[in-house]
């Protein structure tokens, strides 16, 4: 999904009316909030502005992927004390011109041998889905999905295999871990 | 008699016209004319063959034009044979023996070659003119002959012009065909020698004569009597000096007449032009040398005049040509008249041919003098304004060469190589760049050349860090500062900016009151052409008049920027102030107004005003406690009232930002401080006072038990020594904590305390932890020992130049962290980037505060920083993340 900021200018002029009707039945949102890819734009710059500030230290990290801003890519390092530790995940970051009332799609790129990730990459996450405010931010999810591999749900699992190891044969589950990292990097490379 | 004169026949045809009598009588005579000259050529001939000589010529003569020619032909043959063998190679091989010249300069002996050279001379005169006699003779005899024929219409003269001159002719080639390759050198050594000499009998003369007008100059008020003896004795003196000097010249023109004689003018003339110039080289080179104080294109112009012209006045005089015979006959009788003074010693008008040596002499000297100078420019300008004479010579000597060109190039080479290094302070480079304006303003007022010579240097200044800054300072530091400080005032710019001012004053007089057209008139006449190296791309219109600030602030680039770096400047020093005096930060920002404008100054002004205002709060303020005349319990307790407590209050917008440091301030003085909040809050409401607790200045008296000491220092240092108070020993973290400033700095800052002996460091128990104790009996073996009491130290300024503003620099240093951190978050998740994607990625997305907005080659300095910090890597282009 490539999108040029100045073809959705058009479109948001073109369609304000739904979209603020949206908004505004979704949650009450102040008008200078009002969606249009210009004030998304400038969201999406203090979001990257604020990761880059504070982000390093906390071993996540995402930066637009190419020309445009809507996608990113994303980095995470697994928690000290993880099952994780030493391992960096990319992620990708898709976020929808509506952007922050609707959550970005967010996949694993990196093959992540995880309870609440399927094979794909797709992750099982509250705040991804139904719980999503426009409060979080990309920090703030990319913060969660950290601490969501130091800490699995295994009561709803996307991969069953992933959550049977965790729950009964923790050094198995690790084995696996680094297998699928590492496979997925030959893989990759 | 036939009269066969003029058809062009063979000699013998001629003979067939004769009978065989005078066939006869022909070959007599001829055979006869034959030995008579192989006589005379060979031996002194004594009279009888001269006679035969004369009677065998007149016979042949009789019959015939052709007959004589033939004799004529033969007998020069014959002398041109003679010369060849007792003139020629007799003379070259006095010379053999100087053959090694040319490989052993060392051992040159002047006087041998000297001797040599006028020996040989001498002999090869006598040769020619015993040829030239037996030339006369013959003349002599045909011209007898002629004079006994009635209808003779013969030219004498002109025969006797066309054998001499034929002779002349024969006698030159000869010699020249058997030049030996050193003789030139010869000659040259031989004229370096005699001018030497001659130079050193004419130097004591020109320093005689100086000192003697020097003592005229100081006995002009003493008796005449006196120095009618002295100049006496002097006249007589000089004629001494004459007689001298013109038996040198004598012989040195005897041997150039000899040299001429034989047809060596033009070798001759190079050895001598070459000789004289040689010397007066090596003379611009003594007088120049290596001071730059005094100006020596007069002394080296009073030396040509006394030296070389004197010598070539005298030389041309003695050979007597191309003067007139009057001229040169006065000239003889006064070659020398020893007044240098005058232009043409004793001649009222020169010569053409001195005037051209002049012309020569002159033009060479200034050469050699302009190259000197040049070589030495860098040295010159280091020493400007001392070295103004040597400039002021420059400046003559290139008028009349015009070889600017080679200034620029050389200057700028020497810039390149001394002063555009690294080790160079940057205050170093632009006082010396102030110089070069101002010297060179001298050399070349329109500046066309400081453009050319200008243009490095600002290239390089524009890539030092701390250009602007010290440009600020140069500036604005000067009356305020130090009147009796470091001593270098001359420098400081602050008099350009004065004299900028005045400038202004007078354009605007003159737009007001000079619009007639008798001033525009002048300035019309006034119009001089652009020199001819001048960039005609370049208006001519901007560069009338060099501006020594314009080029300064011009290396800064923008206004803004020096307006931004002087608000730094400013802040600091006023918030270093504690009294409220600011009339020359007053002046000079209103001169920097009329330089910049108003508007750019304006946050300046803000500065300014802001400290007026503090000065008249702070009254008002005070005047609130005393209409209350309520004194304060706690303040009694603590000793500390609001009277001793003046603040500067600050428009923190207008201000650059400040530099924030945390401080936990002692309870008494926090709450004084509080106090005064409150009460400009009560004064100025709605505004509310907030402390910068860090800054400022604390006097403060330390009492001991026998003696109390003073100190201005900051407030950090104050609070530090004040928790001292209650408690005698701290160790570094429990005083870090109570202070509120970080161990680090703590231990960094408590070394003042250290250093002027007030309290003690010892390792505590944990090694991390130090402590600190109050010297209470203050032994003090340290500097203040011997002082009796009272010790004000003034302190001057923390080790590591405690700074109470953030300078330009570290703003700068902020937009590079924000870049930083871009571009480490870039890496993590892109792994690699190429330079150009790394910089489209900055412009794209890197919209702070500061929009990202450095060139590519900006942004590739700033990385290999990060490599060089090995927080980067570089591979085939590619930058990494170091892990």
């Amino acid at each position: 999904m490539e999108v040029r900021p100045h073809q959705t200018v058009d479109n948001s002029a073109a369609t304000p009316q739904r979209r603020a009707a949206t908004a505004a039945s979704k949650q009450p949102v102040p008008a200078s909030n009002a969606v249009d890819t210009t004030s998304v734009t400038q969201r999406l710059q203090k979001e990257l502005m604020a990761l880059m500030m504070s982000g390093g230290d906390l071993g996540v990290s995402a930066f637009p992927e190419g020309e445009s801003i809507f996608t990113w890519i994303g980095t995470i390092e697994g928690g000290k004390g993880t099952m994780y530790e030493d391992l960096s995940y990319k992620l990708s970051l898709r976020f929808p011109l509506d952007y922050p009332f609707k959550p970005p799609q967010v996949k694993f790129e990196t093959t992540c041998f995880h309870p609440n990730v399927d094979q794909f990459g797709n992750i099982c996450l509250d705040i991804l889905q139904d719980k999503w405010s426009s409060a979080y931010d990309c920090r703030s999810i990319l913060l969660s999905i950290q601490s969501l591999l130091g800490e699995p749900n295994p009561e709803s699992p996307l991969n069953t295999y992933a959550a049977a190891l965790w729950t009964n044969k923790k050094e198995d589950y690790r084995k696996m871990v680094r297998e699928q990292y590492f496979g997925g990097k030959a893989f990759e490379s | 008699m036939e009269s066969s004169t003029s058809s062009p026949v063979c000699n013998l045809g001629i003979l067939m016209n004769f009978n065989d009598d005078t066939l006869q009588e022909i070959c007599q005579s001829f055979s006869g004319f034959c030995a008579a000259v192989k006589s005379l050529l060979s031996d002194s001939g004594d009279f009888s063959v001269r006679q035969d000589f004369v009677t065998h010529v007149q016979t042949l003569c009789k019959h015939g034009d052709r007959l004589r020619s033939l004799a004529r032909d033969y007998f020069l043959r014959s002398l041109e044979e003679a010369f060849e063998k007792n003139g020629a190679s007799r003379f070259w091989r006095h010379f053999e023996d100087c053959s090694k010249i040319e490989e052993d300069l060392e051992k040159i002996d002047e006087d041998e070659i000297q001797r040599v050279l006028c020996k040989a001379l001498e002999e090869i005169c006598l040769v020619k003119e015993d040829q030239e006699k037996w030339l006369l003779i013959f003349v002599h005899a045909l011209q007898s002959y002629m004079e006994n024929v009635p209808d003779g219409k013969y030219n004498f003269e002109a025969e006797k012009d066309y054998l001499l001159s034929k002779y002349q002719l024969i006698v030159s080639s000869i010699l020249m065909a058997s030049l030996p390759r050193h003789f030139p050198e010869i000659l040259r050594w031989y004229f370096k020698g005699r001018l030497e000499e001659l130079s050193t009998i004419m130097g004591g003369e020109l320093n005689e004569e100086n000192e003697c007008q020097d003592r005229d100059e100081m006995d002009l008020d003493e008796k005449s009597k006196c120095r009618i003896g002295e100049i006496d004795i002097d006249e007589c003196y000089r004629q001494d000096k004459f007689s001298e000097n013109n038996k040198l010249v004598k012989n040195i023109g005897k041997v150039v007449r000899d040299l001429r004689n034989l047809g060596f003018t033009s070798m001759t003339e190079d050895a001598y032009a070459s000789a004289i110039f040689l010397l007066l080289k090596d003379k611009v080179h003594n007088l120049a040398g290596d001071d730059y104080r005094s100006s020596v294109l007069d002394s080296i112009k009073g030396w040509i005049q006394a030296v070389p012209l004197q010598f070539l006045n005298a030389l041309l005089a003695y050979l007597g040509d191309s003067t007139s015979f009057d001229q040169h006959s006065s000239a003889l009788k006064s070659p020398l008249a020893s007044q240098p003074s005058s232009c043409y010693p004793g001649t009222s008008t020169p010569s053409q041919g001195l005037v051209k040596w002049k012309l020569r002499l002159e033009y060479f000297a200034y050469e050699t003098l302009q190259d000197l100078r040049i070589a030495k420019l860098f040295e010159i300008i280091v020493d400007y304004p001392e070295s103004s004479p040597a400039i002021e010579d420059l400046k003559q000597c290139l008028e009349y060469t015009g070889q600017h060109s080679k200034l620029v190039e050389s200057f700028i080479s020497a810039l390149k190589y001394r002063l555009l290094t690294a080790g160079a302070s940057t205050n170093d480079i632009l006082h010396q760049y102030v110089s070069t304006i101002k010297a060179l303003r001298t050399i070349d007022p329109a500046g066309i050349f400081l453009e050319a010579v200008g243009e490095p240097i600002r290239d390089y200044l524009r890539g030092r860090k701390d250009t602007t800054k010290c440009i600020v300072t140069m500036l604005t530091d000067g009356t305020s500062g130090n009147p009796n400080g470091s001593g270098n005032n001359g420098d400081s710019l602050l008099e350009e900016l004065n004299r900028d001012e005045e400038n202004q004053e007078n354009v605007g007089l003159d737009d007001a009151f000079n619009t007639d057209d008798k001033q525009a008139w002048i300035d019309a006449q006034r119009w001089e052409p652009d020199p001819v190296e001048a960039d005609p791309t370049k208006g001519s219109q901007n560069r009338r008049k060099v501006d020594i600030l314009g080029m300064i602030v011009s290396i800064i680039g923008s206004k803004d920027q020096f307006v931004n770096e002087y608000r730094v400047v400013l802040a600091e020093k006023l918030l270093d102030k504690s009294d409220y005096d600011i009339d020359s930060e007053i002046r000079t920002l209103e001169l920097l107004k009329i330089r910049f404008g108003e508007s750019s100054m304006q946050k300046c002004e803000i500065m300014l005003n802001d400290l007026i205002d503090s000065k008249r709060t702070n009254a008002n303020i005070k005047a609130t406690i005393n209409k209350a005349s309520q004194i304060d319990a706690e303040s009694v307790e603590t000793g500390i009232s609001l009277d001793n407590l003046n603040a500067t209050i600050i428009s923190s917008n207008f201000w650059p930002p400040i530099q924030d440091e945390a401080l936990i301030l002692p309870e008494p003085v926090d709450h004084l401080l509080s106090d005064y909040a409150r009460r400009f809050h009560e004064v100025k409401t709605p505004r509310k006072l907030l402390w910068k607790k860090n800054l400022g200045t604390v006097k403060l008296e330390l009492q001991f038990e026998d003696k109390a000491m003073q100190f201005t220092v900051g407030p950090v240092h104050a609070a530090i020594i004040m928790q001292f108070q209650e408690q005698t020993s701290w160790t570094s973290k429990n005083l870090a904590a109570a202070t509120g400033i970080p161990v680090d700095v703590l231990n960094r800052r408590i070394s003042f305390w250290i250093s002027k002996g007030v309290l003690t460091e010892s390792l505590g128990t944990d090694p991390s932890d130090h402590v600190f104790t109050l010297v209470e009996g203050m032994v003090d073996a340290s500097k203040n020992s011997g002082n009796s009491g009272n010790s004000e130290e003034l302190l001057a300024g923390d080790e590591e130049a405690e700074r109470s503003v953030a300078s330009v620099e570290d703003q700068l240093r902020k937009e590079m962290m924000v870049y930083e951190k871009f571009i480490m978050g870039m890496l993590t998740n892109f792994g690699s980037m190429a330079l150009d994607r790394i910089h489209n990625t900055l412009k794209m997305f890197c919209i702070a505060d500061p929009p990202y907005d450095k060139s590519l080659q900006q942004l590739q300095s700033f990385l290999s920083g990060l490599v060089s910090e090995e927080k980067l890597e570089l591979r085939d282009g590619m930058y990494f993340l170091k892990k």
